[in-house]
């Protein structure tokens, strides 16, 4: 085997390779950061792409917070997940409208609840993204006061908080 | 040529090669075209430091797009191989430990519930010792390739197009 020679060609494909991937992710839209932000700890987790729908100061993380919105019903809870999973179980009095629904439920949506409704998103947690871009398309609809509950429904379900 | 064993004909090399070229190209394109949901995929695994899921998800699509590009064209075949080989490996190795510790990564994201969007990672370590064992055929062929470019050795040495 010409060890030496295949040692040559790996390093020229991978510089290749390296030099393309980071000049793409740098003129891409959809280009991400050098480093995400991974750490649940600090909220939703993202990869902080270009066209990132995650907005950290929309972030409730406190839920007894979240629970006092509730029970003074401040707010109505829009669940970011799919129709199963709501069926499968959802916070009390929570609207399903499923990210991959958003077009085919808005017109419904809005006529229901006026653009001035304080909405709380929520979806299945800190590794979830689903209820911030709900949120981010709530407003491009309108909708000026959404916040985004980060714990979303296992943590609602395992604090024993009202669910159906 | 033809005293060779059907297991070393040129014919078989050239039918992995290809194959294993096609799928790498195709399986980088979606990581290239969405790098953020590729990023989530590598974190899913519990297994890399922060700092480097990123930079993973820059990188390594672009290795597989242009290591199976090479082995389409015949270029640097053997050294393409080493490179595809190394991260099936890594693939092999990181779906392993999580199988072992029951770990099977579940966002409840859309995008990663669409159907077949995903695969068990049972479905993903066989895939991958297939593809592994094709590209250890690849790397260590000793005879001659046809539709092949450049073999590693001298420049244009085994320039050999049949």
């Amino acid at each position: 085997m010409p060890y030496k020679s295949i040692a040559k060609e790996v390093v020229i494909l991978a510089v290749i390779s390296l030099a393309t991937a980071f000049g793409v992710n740098w003129v891409s839209p959809k280009g991400i950061a050098f480093v995400g932000q991974w750490d649940t700890a600090q909220g939703v987790i993202t990869a902080k792409a270009k066209n990132d729908m995650v907005a950290h100061e929309l972030e409730l993380d406190d839920i007894i917070m979240v629970k006092n919105i509730y029970d003074h019903q401040q707010a109505i809870f829009v669940d970011a997940r799919s129709q199963e999973d709501f069926r499968e179980g959802h916070i009390r009095g929570a609207v399903s409208l499923p990210i991959g629904e958003f077009e085919s439920r808005i017109d419904q949506f809005k006529a229901s609840y006026p653009l001035s409704q304080y909405i709380v998103a929520y979806c299945s947690g800190r590794e979830c993204d689903d209820s911030h871009e709900l949120a981010q398309r709530l407003f491009e609809h309108g909708y000026a006061d959404v916040s985004v509950f980060i714990d979303g429904y296992p943590a609602w379900m395992a604090e024993g908080f009202p669910i159906e | 040529m033809n005293k060779l064993p059907v297991f070393y004909h040129p014919i078989v090399e050239l039918a992995l090669r290809l194959f294993i070229g096609v799928t790498f190209v195709f399986a980088s394109y979606h990581k290239m075209v969405e790098p953020a949901h590729f990023a989530k995929i590598i974190y899913g695994y519990y297994l890399f430091p922060d700092f480097s899921i990123n930079l993973l998800a820059i990188g390594l699509p672009y290795i597989e797009f242009f290591c199976g590009l090479a082995l389409i064209m015949g270029v640097y075949p053997r050294s393409a191989a080493l490179l595809i080989n190394m991260m099936l490996a890594g693939f092999i190795v990181a779906i392993s430990i999580n199988l072992i510790r029951g770990h099977e990564f579940d966002c409840g994201c859309f995008s990663f519930g669409e159907p077949g969007y995903t695969s068990s990672a049972r479905q993903l370590l066989l895939r991958n010792i297939g593809y592994l064992m094709m590209g250890v055929y690849v790397l260590f062929y000793q005879h001659r390739r046809i539709l092949c470019v450049r073999q590693s050795g001298s420049f244009l040495k085994d320039l050999s197009i049949s």
